[in-house]
């Protein structure tokens, strides 16, 4: 084995563009999130509760049992469904290590599977954040029904998505399956346009 | 050409802005308006009346009204890939450089030749075309129909692709307010004064509705003031979002509503980035539906002649807009709101020559208004005919109330019957109008959840109790959404009175009298329908086409409705009432579409190595979904089957790569996963040790095959599912409802992990050399350490992680390599380089189709829904130790019987010979019927390794007729061949290639 090991190739690569001049104070700016490791996690028949005092004790984070996102550090939750979570490590350097550690960490609790090549997650941000979403996101994004910590399963232009909001700017991120990133970032495209759009890697 | 002054412009007055000129062209013609200008109300101002020809007849036609009501004036708007038919010049906003035709005429609008319908008219009416056109039948399609279609229709549709683009949108709201006009604006504002989200949308570009149209007084302010006064307060709210040129055009189920957004519509080309129009779905807590009322006609002779026009709508032409309609203008009214045209006229100097009045006594002022305008009052009178030409009106016969017939010559009619309230939402979700007799009209009968109706939209005219219907409904509405609403005063508005006496048409008319103008249907129709049996109103509509055309009779249905219940002596409700369904005026097919048209369509999924197979110059396929490389051709193959075949030979010779990324995989863990597999695969996984991977099939709960694929044992408590690409899907939600409904009690996790691995098949007798070349050096991949059906999890290209699997669909020495998906494409990279020196190819779907066939394996078009395991040869896997879904169903006689198709193998018997998947059997001599079918081909390919065409069919009783030959009989291709049962297993049935 002579030959280095291959870079990754992510799934947002070659598929996002800015466009428009960005008058000041408008648009929207898109960052992929290719730096998350991600895992989903479902509690073991009858043990939600000791998964809960794991996760407790390992992070310091309360497991939401709704749509809602939990997070400490570099570490979050997401309640993606009754006993079901999509976990989050921010900055990841070695994003298999992170599936592999809590699957220790929650041995009999816990099934842990590494996802963070099954989805593919960028960031929406910018005060035209919410117009965009709302050429495709059935979900009412006004502050007073949802915020930061809120997050939902729903579908953006016939594709499935798991959106939580990051901060009160507004920061959304959107996590989609990684083989339709280049449609997701299709529709985002042309959704945005209008408002213009700044694309950072 | 220089443009003509706007002759009949008004010197002072109207809403529109005198200081910016705009240009356009109609027909040709240059013209001149201003901003604020409709196309139709430009049209008017430049003294044109004629604005098209009818549907069948060709009757030249004028503008009718002033709103989306419009039958008449539908024109081709914009030219080259952005013309339009069938754009209503009545609700076109003008912009500069609009270019509009008018429709249905040839060689011009002045002079029509397919006018001469008309004089045939006798040939068109109701019901002609079901009595006649009959026979013979073959002349319908060949004569009857285009010759009819060339006489009648309506505009064209442009045959070129839609420049614009279109766009969808979601909204919520506590409150939403349809209708912007004096009730609408006062529920806004009452609403929004409580703190409630309020969405207020109209379909004009301007807010207002009758206040910009009518002289009226509130506060002791303009309309048009007050108006300004209460946009400018729901501007200012930042908790109201304002939707102008917005039709909410349907109302759904949980309060959601349908709307359309003309975002571009008023400009020459939309902006850049702009959509054209974006289709809004607007979920409301509460709607106030505030949408008023159409004015309606009354049919007389010649009631469609040009310069015959509502009321109500003349009223707007000359207040809003400044522009006159007429210069001697007769009034036909039968209520006390039409006379408000005989005071609008003497403002704005137009000659009012007689006002026709068919009430026996009419209150003393409006006879003291007559005589102020000068002009001729007949009481009691009846319009009964007017005549003119495509130039304009010229006369009108008026019957006095003692029975004489004068003429009175006039250039325009304004005619009010009344007013229907505009109810088409109450009634989306199923719900009738019922009929009130003090107002003769249709009012909301049962409203849908959530929705109330508000102001002239209740048969509440006046503006009095619109201001009032207002305040206190958009309070109402707001604290049903949770807010204390304080309703605000009623602004004080003068008093108006209705005084209608029904008058639906005029008995006597010499000349064609028209009740559906957009349709060309008269009330000599609907005397036809009547004799002829079809009195129910749905027959009637049926018969006649009354209220199918693009405006859905909002100025016909009430006057045709009443038509046929005059003449069977029954009251308008006995006679009923056809309800409305969305629509409630036409949506572009694009707005519908939104983003997704072209290649948009759908979502494209992209395996991990789409990149590099695109760089390759791969063709792609698609599957389901997925894009995926069919085959790769190389410099000089023009012909798909040389790629395939080169491919074939390569893989079989030394060694290919192909991504299977796209085959489904679930990941399913705990400590009765094997017992789920157990149950849902008829052949047993729950003893399979780690390490190992095996074959399974699953049934249906009716006992045919759902799909099939390996599952491999990872660790004693975890398996990853593989399963066919098509039915990924169903199958993940079929295992969750397995775990969920049937068997809750398992302690079973499971999660599709499709997405994160790239997954490569490396097959050929040079596959683990190519393998040992990529794997970091301690693992051992061995046929020892890793015999066919074995799973290692390793790691490759110096650490990235990975699982082995030693599995074959092609039948040599295979392994499928996953890595995390990101480093697909480093990996597909580096496999062709490792396999370089053994000659490697890349391989497409093509070629991997061709290898299983060649192999007998059973695939999508063999599991084609009708098949049992027994069909497919998979009998042996059944279980007889154990239940799992589809068992019990697969042993019904009629599943197990012999004589069902089952799977072989074909050959043509003259290996020359092509074999065509869709063939059915058939015993040699045999009759080609039904009843001798034996089965069909469902696979075939051209077998390289063989050199003649290999085929997979389902025949009956096939396992024991091998040898035997029958016909391949393919009618539609022309193909009838003989070919010979066989072992559907071409290639290496022992299977040794797969174990060295």
């Amino acid at each position: 084995m002579s030959d280095p090991m291959p870079n990754p190739r992510f799934a947002f690569a070659g598929h996002l563009t800015a466009i428009g001049s960005l008058v000041a104070g408008a648009g929207i700016t898109l960052m992929p999130k290719d730096d998350l490791a991600l895992a989903t996690v479902i509690a073991r028949k009858g043990q939600a509760g000791v998964l809960g005092e794991r996760v407790q004790a390992l992070f310091g984070i309360p497991l939401p049992a709704r749509p809602k996102r939990a997070a400490a550090g570099k570490i979050a939750f997401i309640g993606t469904g009754p006993g079901q979570w999509l976990a989050i490590e921010e900055s990841s350097g070695d994003p298999q290590s992170f599936a592999a550690k809590l699957a220790t960490e929650f041995a009999g609790s816990g099934s842990v599977c590494d996802q963070s090549d099954g989805r593919a997650v960028i960031r929406v941000s910018g005060p035209r954040a919410r117009h965009v979403l709302a050429k495709g996101l059935p979900v009412d994004l006004h502050p007073r029904a949802f915020g930061p910590g809120d997050a939902a399963l729903s579908q953006i232009a016939l594709i499935s998505t798991l959106l939580w909001q990051i901060d009160e700017a507004p920061t959304y991120e959107i996590a989609v399956f990684r083989s339709m990133a280049g449609s997701f970032a299709d529709w985002l495209i042309a959704s945005g346009a209008e408002y213009g759009i700044a694309a950072m890697s | 050409m220089t443009p003509l002054p706007q002759s009949r412009r008004l010197a002072s007055g109207g809403l529109i802005d005198r200081s910016r000129t705009l240009s356009f062209q109609f027909d040709g013609k240059p013209m001149t308006g201003h901003p604020g200008d409709t196309l139709a109300s430009a049209l008017i101002a430049n003294g044109t009346i004629l604005a098209g020809r009818s549907f069948k007849y060709h009757r030249p036609r004028g503008i009718l009204t002033a709103g989306s009501e419009e039958p008449n004036a539908l024109v081709e708007l914009r030219s080259g890939a952005r013309r339009e038919p069938n754009t209503k010049a009545t609700t076109v906003e003008l912009f500069d450089g609009l270019v509009a035709r008018s429709q249905n005429r040839w060689p011009s609008l002045g002079f029509d030749v397919m006018s001469v319908n008309s004089l045939l008219s006798p040939i068109f009416v109701a019901g002609f075309y079901y009595k006649t056109f009959m026979w013979p039948a073959a002349f319908w399609e060949k004569l009857y129909e285009p010759l009819i279609r060339r006489a009648a229709g309506l505009g064209r549709a442009s045959r070129e692709p839609d420049p614009d683009s279109y766009e969808k949108a979601f909204a919520f709201c506590d409150v939403l307010v349809i209708g912007g006009g004096p009730t609408g604006l006062m529920a806004a504002l009452s609403a929004a004064r409580a703190g409630a989200h309020v969405i207020l949308c109209d379909e004009d570009f301007s807010f207002g509705g009758r206040l910009l149209s009518e002289q009226f007084v509130i506060d002791g302010q303009s309309g048009a003031d007050w108006k300004a006064a209460a946009v400018f307060e729901l501007e200012q709210n930042p908790a109201v979002t304002l939707m102008r040129r917005t039709t909410v055009f349907g109302g759904y189920d949980q309060s959601t509503y349908g709307a359309l957004e003309r975002v571009g519509d008023h400009l020459p080309v939309p902006l850049p980035h702009m959509p054209r129009q974006r289709l809004w779905k607007i979920v409301a807590k509460r709607a106030v539906l505030a949408a008023g009322a159409v004015e309606r006609q009354i049919v007389f002779g010649g009631n469609d002649r040009p310069g015959v026009m509502m009321a109500s709508a003349l009223r707007s032409y000359v207040n809003r807009f400044a522009a006159a309609p007429a210069q001697r203008l007769g009034l036909f009214t039968n209520n006390d709101d039409g006379w408000k045209t005989v005071a609008d006229c003497i403002r704005a100097g137009i000659k009012v020559e007689a006002v026709i009045d068919p009430r026996p006594a009419i209150p003393e002022a409006f006879r003291q208004l007559a005589i102020q305008a000068g002009a001729r009052l007949f009481e009691g009178g009846l319009v009964q005919d007017a005549h003119g030409t495509a130039r304009g009106l010229q006369s009108i016969d008026v019957m006095t109330s003692t029975g004489r017939t004068e003429s009175v010559a006039v250039d325009g009619l304004a005619v009010s019957g009344g007013w229907n309230p505009a109810v088409a939402l109450t009634c989306h979700l199923g719900a009738r109008p019922v009929w009130r007799d003090d107002i003769s009209a249709f009012v909301a009968g049962d409203t849908p959840p959530g929705l109330v109706v508000a102001g002239a939209a209740t048969g509440a005219f006046d503006l009095r109790s619109c201001l009032a219907d207002g305040v206190r409904l958009g309070a109402e509405a707001a604290q049903a959404a949770g807010f204390t609403a304080v309703a605000p005063t009623v602004p004080a508005a003068s008093e108006e009175t209705l005084g209608l006496m029904p008058l639906w048409k005029v008995t006597g008319a010499r000349t064609k009298a028209f009740v559906d103008f957009q349709n060309d249907v008269t009330a000599k129709d609907i005397v036809i329908a009547e004799r002829e049996g079809f009195r129910s109103v749905e027959h009637l509509k049926r018969y006649t086409t009354l209220g199918m055309a693009t405006d859905q009779g909002k100025t016909a249905n009430v006057n045709g409705l009443a038509i046929m219940a005059a003449l069977t002596g029954r009251s308008i409700p006995e006679t009923g009432t056809t309800t409305f369904r969305p629509p409630y005026t036409p949506v572009a097919i694009g707005a519908f579409a939104g983003h997704h048209r072209g290649k948009h369509f759908r979502p494209t999924r992209l395996t991990p190595s789409h990149a590099w197979a695109a760089e390759q110059g791969a063709q792609f396929v698609e599957a389901g979904q997925w894009l995926r490389a069919q085959w790769f051709p190389k410099p000089g193959e023009t012909d798909w089957l040389t790629s395939v075949n080169r491919e074939v030979i390569a893989v079989r010779g030394a060694v290919g790569v192909c991504d299977v990324s796209t085959l489904g995989k679930i990941d399913i863990q705990g400590a009765d996963a094997g017992t789920l597999l157990d149950r849902v695969y008829i052949n047993g996984f729950s003893a399979l040790p780690v390490g190992k991977v095996r074959y399974g099939a699953m049934l249906r709960e009716d006992g045919i095959v759902m799909d099939d694929g390996t599952t491999a044992r990872l660790a004693q408590d975890r398996y990853v599912m593989s399963t066919t690409t098509a039915n990924a899907a169903k199958v993940m939600q079929h295992l969750e409802f397995c775990h969920q409904v049937l068997w809750p009690e398992l302690d079973v996790q499971m999660v599709s992990v499709t997405e994160q691995w790239a997954q490569f098949s490396i097959a050929g007798p040079r596959a683990r050399d190519t393998i040992q070349k990529l794997i970091d050096p301690m693992a051992d991949v061995s046929n020892m350490a890793l015999p066919y059906m074995g799973v290692t999890t390793i790691t490759v290209c110096g650490g990235i992680p990975g699982r082995l699997f030693r599995i074959s669909f092609s039948g040599e020495l295979a392994y499928e390599l996953a890595v995390p998906a990101r480093y697909g494409d480093g990996v597909i990279r580096a496999i062709m380089s490792a396999g370089a020196e053994y000659g490697i190819v890349a391989y497409g779907t093509e070629a991997l189709g061709v290898m299983r066939i060649e192999k007998g394996h059973p695939a999508g078009n063999e599991l084609n829904g009708t098949a049992t395991a027994r069909d497919l040869g998979l009998g042996k896997l059944m279980s007889q130790k154990k239940d799992f879904i589809g068992r019990v169903m697969a042993e019904r006689s009629g599943l197990t019987n012999p004589d069902r198709p089952s799977l072989a193998g074909f050959v043509p018997v003259n290996r020359a010979d092509r074999l065509r998947a869709g063939a059915h059997f058939l015993g040699l001599g045999a009759h080609p019927s039904a009843s001798n079918d034996q089965g069909y081909m469902t696979s075939v390919a051209f077998s390289p390794s063989l050199s003649h065409w290999v085929g997979l069919g389902l025949i009956k009783n096939g396992p024991n007729r091998h040898g035997e030959r029958v016909r391949a009989y393919d009618p539609v291709r022309r193909g009838d061949i003989e070919v010979e049962i066989c072992s559907p297993v071409f290639i290496d049935p022992e299977g040794g290639r797969l174990r060295v």
